[in-house]
């Protein structure tokens, strides 16, 4: 088992350089963001809205690919409460520079934050495979966003529903 | 001092006369709460003159001191048993009926019983099914009848006496037994296994509870080790007495509590001799339901991960204690009139889901993953907050945290655990 | 409870070279979500939660997350790598404060 330690946020953003404001609000590059910049990218991705608004402030009307052949979604039925929920996303990919995972999207419908993170992959990565813990506000649909190094989406969703009940909930 | 009751002292007089054993007869001795406060089950006077419980943080301050609690010396009787005639002049509204039985401020009904509708999430298996509940054609006096005092025609029931205590009003019933005459059949065809407690799944755990990685209560344990080392106020350390560290020195120890413990002369819990012990050698104040006591707690019972629980059955003390905690375990309490037993016996609610709870078997053994990390609550529980948890749904008033009565009825929890391996600290929902 | 920022990594005991390598963490932080007054208004105040989590190996990045309120407390994540050569793994996390906490793991073939 591996401990870690605090380092300071000086020390770290010494050790990255010089940093500039992100400008686009666009996507990550493939190199480490500036640090403001990937604050800038966090702060938009958790936004309160809708999931339809979600949806299209980050990928407009591109279109999305049902990802049934290619991506495993990996969620509980029942999830016994919306406080910690684990989440799992693989993708059949040869993760190779030329053909591999870019993004993988974890979004809640019902999440007053729909999206959940946005996962980063690489060539190094090895193989398209991400899980975290989620919050979930209620039983509605988790889904898996994938995106491809040529750009493509690719969607999955299941229901989760959130329980209730026992003694005192 | 608690004045010894009469009958306790007759028998006690019958002990030495030769007779039966006097401690099977002898309360155990009144303890003093060294838990923290809003751990002790106190109240206060609020300025409008009503009596409010110093609770824990989010927990109800509501009073349920009209209802049978656990305390030994509390001799009140369970709900009395009520006959009840339907009101007259009352028109059965079912709509409204629906949404009382439904309404989480109240059971729900759900909670145990099975209806129609996409919009019954989730509903337990703990009652019958009452989703053609019509078809028997039953009089509408029985029915009443059955939710006003269930216990008039079943004397055993788990059901509350929603009536009699007063949780429904004679209207509200009406209204009930109007909506569980529709329900005819054939019932709807079921869309969703999920859905129906009958054929859902069991819930799948949330992993390796020893993993680091998995379950945040691993590292609340490493808390513990500095304290172990730090010189308390007294000037000692645990390691001063308890040389080797805390997995050498602690090692088995966990296995045998809960114990009657003879310098305290009663039944404790790691916990409940923690918040006596730390005190007492390193000055170190460990109350109970504190963060250090729980860390502390975690910290010895780790020592003896995959070992068996070995608890004392058999000691004079031990068999008196485990009579008085199996009492307390079918001893029914509060506005619902429930013991632990109606839930979480094989032959009454264990093994089926109340609301969306699979409820837990007794006889499994439920003790020795605790303390355990509560996602729920984003924090380490150990049993007795446990205890304390269920006196709100059950509509009870709770006994502070380190009583007596919780040890006992701790040991008695822990006597099915006996022979299995602890694994500390477990994760739950 | 535990104190704030705390990491831990897992790594398989047996790693052989060229193995694509599943790794988990897990740090210790209370990812505060947006709360609400008496009225239902949003508190506006500068929420502490972890934005940013990054994995590195050999010194090259392996995966990242940029992550909202919607993750969960103490939160965990899993991800993968090719393991090539011995090193080091380093997974870092940024949180909204300025905080940053780091995890390493000494990649080591067997």
């Amino acid at each position: 088992m591996n401990h870690g330690r605090s380092i300071s946020r000086r020390r770290l953003l010494g050790g990255l350089g010089v940093l500039g404001v992100a400008g686009a609000a666009g996507g990550l590059t493939l190199g480490r963001p500036a640090r403001a910049g990937a604050q800038q990218q966090a702060a938009a991705l958790g936004a309160q809205e809708s999931v339809q608004d979600a949806l299209r402030r980050l990928f407009g009307s591109r279109p999305m690919k049902d990802g049934a052949g290619s991506v495993t979604l990996d969620v509980p039925l029942i999830a016994e409460n919306g406080a910690v929920v684990p989440v799992g996303v693989e993708v059949a990919s040869p993760m190779t520079a030329a053909n591999h995972v870019r993004h993988v999207y974890i979004v809640a419908d019902k999440n007053r934050i729909p999206v959940i993170t946005r996962a980063t992959l690489f060539p190094e990565s090895g193989r398209a495979f991400v899980s975290a813990n989620v919050r979930l506000g209620e039983t509605g649909d988790v889904r898996a966003i994938v995106e491809q190094s040529d750009g493509t989406l690719l969607q999955v969703k299941r229901e989760v529903k959130v329980t209730v009940g026992g003694c005192g909930g | 001092m608690r004045a010894w009751p009469v009958a306790a002292l007759l028998g006690l007089a019958a002990g030495c006369a030769g007779g039966g054993l006097p401690q099977a007869t002898q309360p155990p001795p009144a303890w003093t709460s060294r838990a923290v406060p809003e751990a002790r089950g106190d109240f206060r006077v609020r300025a409008d003159g009503k009596r409010e419980a110093i609770r824990y943080k989010g927990w109800t301050g509501r009073d349920f001191g009209a209802f049978r609690t656990y305390a030994y010396d509390d001799a009140r009787p369970e709900v009395p048993v009520t006959r009840a005639a339907m009101p007259a002049g009352v028109a059965g509204d079912p709509k409204k009926g629906r949404a009382l039985f439904l309404s989480r401020a109240k059971g729900p009904c759900s909670g145990c019983h099975l209806i129609p509708g996409d919009d019954v999430w989730p509903a337990g298996s703990v009652g019958p099914d009452l989703s053609t509940l019509g078809d028997r054609r039953l009089p509408d006096a029985y029915l009443y009848q059955q939710i006003f005092d269930p216990r008039v025609v079943l004397p055993n029931t788990a059901m509350p006496p929603w009536g009699a205590a007063k949780i429904f009003t004679p209207e509200e019933i009406v209204h009930l037994v109007a909506f569980l005459q529709t329900l005819r059949g054939p019932a709807p065809p079921e869309k969703d296994p999920e859905r129906n407690p009958f054929t859902r799944p069991k819930p799948p755990g949330f992993g390796d509870n020893l993993d680091p990685t998995n379950n945040p209560g691993v590292l609340v344990a490493e808390e513990a080790e500095a304290l172990w080392s730090a010189r308390g106020p007294a000037g000692r350390s645990c390691a001063d007495c308890h040389e080797g560290g805390p997995a050498r020195s602690m090692r088995g120890v966990a296995t045998r509590y809960p114990k009657h413990v003879a310098a305290y002369r009663r039944m404790m819990s790691v916990e409940d001799f923690l918040a006596a012990h730390g005190p007492e050698t390193t000055g170190r104040p460990l109350p109970s339901e504190s963060a250090e006591n729980l860390a502390m707690t975690v910290l010895v019972k780790m020592a003896s991960n995959g070992l068996p629980v070995a608890v004392d059955l058999t000691s004079p003390p031990a068999r008196a204690a485990l009579a008085r905690g199996k009492a307390s375990f079918h001893r029914r309490v509060g506005e619902r009139n429930h013991a632990c037993a109606d839930c979480h016996t094989p032959d009454k609610g264990a093994g089926k889901f109340l609301g969306g709870r699979l409820l837990g078997d007794v006889t499994d053994g439920l003790t020795r993953h605790f303390p355990t990390w509560r996602t729920s609550q984003g924090a380490l529980w150990d049993m007795r907050k446990r205890f304390q948890w269920c006196m709100t749904p059950l509509g009870a008033n709770m006994l502070a945290a380190d009583a007596v009565e919780y040890a006992e009825l701790e040991l008695y929890l822990t006597s099915f655990d006996n022979g299995k391996p602890l694994s500390v600290p477990g994760i739950r929902h | 409870m535990a104190d704030i920022g705390k990491v831990r990594i897992r790594v398989p005991s047996t790693i052989k070279p060229g193995d694509v390598v599943r790794v988990r963490t897990l740090v210790i932080h209370p990812m505060e979500r947006i709360e609400r007054d008496a009225q239902g208004k949003i508190v506006q105040k500068k929420y502490r939660y972890i934005d940013r989590v990054v994995a590195t190996y050999l010194g090259k990045t392996v995966a990242a997350f940029d992550t909202t309120q919607s993750v969960a407390e103490n939160p965990s994540f899993a991800f993968t790598f090719r393991a090539t050569d011995p090193g080091v793994l380093k997974v870092v996390f940024h949180d909204t404060h300025g905080s940053t906490w780091e995890g390493t793991a000494d990649i080591r073939f067997s």
